[in-house]
């Protein structure tokens, strides 16, 4: 695969918020979660939005790419199923595992980034490419801890499972932002270190801060600081596409719509 | 907060003119409409609907804030308009437009008025035989007459719904229903709902039959028909009565 395809300004399709979605101006693709997707049972809507030529990517949350265990063949058969039956140019899921001895953490939690766990993430990522009919992305995630004995810096990881893997990266600058708040990343340092010309698109996301904590929570307004990121991001590279999350607490389609304009104001003050 | 009373010669609320063109159902469809132009209500292809705050702001009537408490969970179309036509609120509603005389209380067309009528064409026939029988034909006639039923609206609650037209998406819904159609175009079309989700608050009732273009209601008995009815504002000859009265639920008329 030479490149992404320009894929402009997204948001994520939720069956909540899918007459929005469909009437909203402006949206060039959406993106799915692939695990809320039946084959053969597409909703309405995704239909209709394929049909009007929208792109529509899946994004999955339950590979579990970056966990100890043998990844899933069967989740990763439903995702490239769903890609096949939407004719998604690539899928992705994220750095992260979700399940570990038998239980499911219900959240995306962090690798370790030690060479041992980078070594288990490759190979699991290797499987899945093995095994899906498109490109895989991954995303970096938003942690709320840190494991110890950290080898790499994130943007040092990611590099190198880009480089052992070929994968494309789906780069979130609200978890970016996340983490410089949380735990300390560097976002600069962050973006000087990952490839950019692997960048498969971007999410950005709204979130609240709760005490000290910043919560990545996809349900509130996106931050300007996360808009900053992303003008940051654009300033080194003209990213393929760049989406919105919102997952909860939905909003008026007036204030989705002027969400979606303010991203793509940062998007096209660096095309200009 | 309270529901804008009106009286005669004012401007009517949205939801009064739907309480007149439509009854309780469609008076609930009014003020889910006015929600949904506000955008502080969103539906899905799946027909449910939900608040976009959770605070409640943003009401205009009692009837609004009721269905905005109601729908802060997801709740189906229909069922937001069956229970906000139920509500307390909508009840209120109809009281202040009887005492403003818009409304009367209406009467049900029984059963038995063909069978007054019968007797007393045949009494009334008889008599030409027998002239005493003459009385006999009068009390049975007089009964049917006064048990032919009666449709609720007052000249006046007519008149209101005749001179308020469609003049934006509400007004479109308070006089045809989401169901009807204004101007050769859906009333659901201007909100840019499926039709799938508005069959659903219309009971999946067909829209009752127009005598002129320009507009038609659909029903609005999301309510069930109790307590509903429709009224003809082309006409001037009286509405029917209520579901029960062979009215049917279909209300509104031509602009």
């Amino acid at each position: 695969m030479a490149g992404i395809a320009d894929l402009g300004v997204g948001i994520g399709w939720r069956p909540e918020i899918d007459l929005t979605v469909e009437r909203l101006p402006g949206v060039d693709f959406v993106e799915v979660v692939a695990e809320n997707l039946h084959i053969g049972h597409l909703p309405e809507s995704v239909t209709l939005l394929l049909d009007r030529g929208v792109p529509v990517l899946p994004h999955a949350v339950s590979l579990s790419l970056g966990g100890a265990e043998e990844v899933d063949l069967a989740r990763v058969e439903h995702l490239g199923a769903v890609a096949e039956a939407v004719g998604a140019p690539l899928v992705s899921d994220h750095v992260c595992f979700v399940r570990a001895g038998g239980l499911d953490s219900g959240h995306l939690m962090p690798v370790p980034r030690t060479r041992d766990a980078l070594d288990v993430l490759v190979a699991n990522v290797r499987t899945a490419q093995r095994n899906l009919p498109v490109p895989l992305a991954l995303e970096n995630v938003a942690a709320l801890l840190e494991w110890p004995d950290g080898e790499l810096t994130e943007g040092q990881f990611l590099a190198e499972l880009v480089e052992r893997t070929d994968c494309w990266l789906l780069v979130d600058v609200a978890n970016l932002y996340a983490n410089a708040r949380n735990i300390g990343t560097d976002p600069g340092r962050f973006l000087d270190e990952i490839p950019l010309e692997r960048l498969a698109y971007v999410h950005v996301a709204g979130g609240v801060e709760h005490g000290e904590v910043y919560h990545d929570t996809h349900a509130h307004a996106v931050l300007p600081e996360v808009l900053e990121l992303l003008d940051e991001l654009c300033s080194r590279v003209n990213p393929p596409g760049v989406l919105l999350e919102r997952d909860d607490n939905y909003p008026s389609d007036t204030e989705i719509a002027s969400e979606l304009a303010a991203i793509r104001a940062v998007v096209d003050k660096k095309r200009d | 907060m309270a529901t804008p009373t009106s009286t005669q010669g004012a401007q009517l609320s949205p939801e009064e003119i739907g309480f007149l063109a439509g009854g309780p159902g469609r008076a609930a469809e009014t003020a889910l409409a006015r929600l949904l132009d506000a955008e502080l209500v969103r539906v899905a292809r799946d027909g449910r609907v939900s608040a976009v705050h959770q605070n409640g702001h943003g009401a205009t009537t009692s009837l609004e804030a009721r269905v905005l408490k109601q729908v802060r969970t997801p709740v189906w179309f229909h069922k937001v308009v069956k229970n906000a036509a139920k509500d307390q609120e909508t009840q209120a509603l109809h009281r202040r437009l009887l005492e403003a005389k818009l409304l009367r209380r209406s009467r049900k067309r029984i059963v038995v008025w063909w069978l007054l009528v019968a007797i007393g064409v045949l009494l009334g026939l008889l008599s030409l035989l027998m002239p005493a029988l003459l009385f006999g034909a009068f009390a049975f006639l007089w009964a049917g007459l006064y048990l032919r039923g009666r449709r609720p609206l007052t000249r006046a609650g007519k008149a209101a719904v005749s001179g308020t037209p469609a003049s934006d998406r509400v007004f479109a819904v308070a006089r045809y229903g989401f169901f009807g159609t204004v101007a050769g175009q859906s009333v659901h079309e201007l909100f840019e709902l499926p039709k799938g989700v508005v069959k659903t608050a219309s009971g999946q009732r067909k829209p009752a039959k127009r005598r002129r273009t320009g507009g038609s209601g659909g029903s609005s008995c999301g309510g069930g028909c109790g307590g509903s009815w429709s009224s003809d504002s082309n006409s001037d000859s009286g509405g029917g009565s209520s579901c029960g009265g062979g009215g049917g639920c279909g209300g509104g008329g031509g602009d």
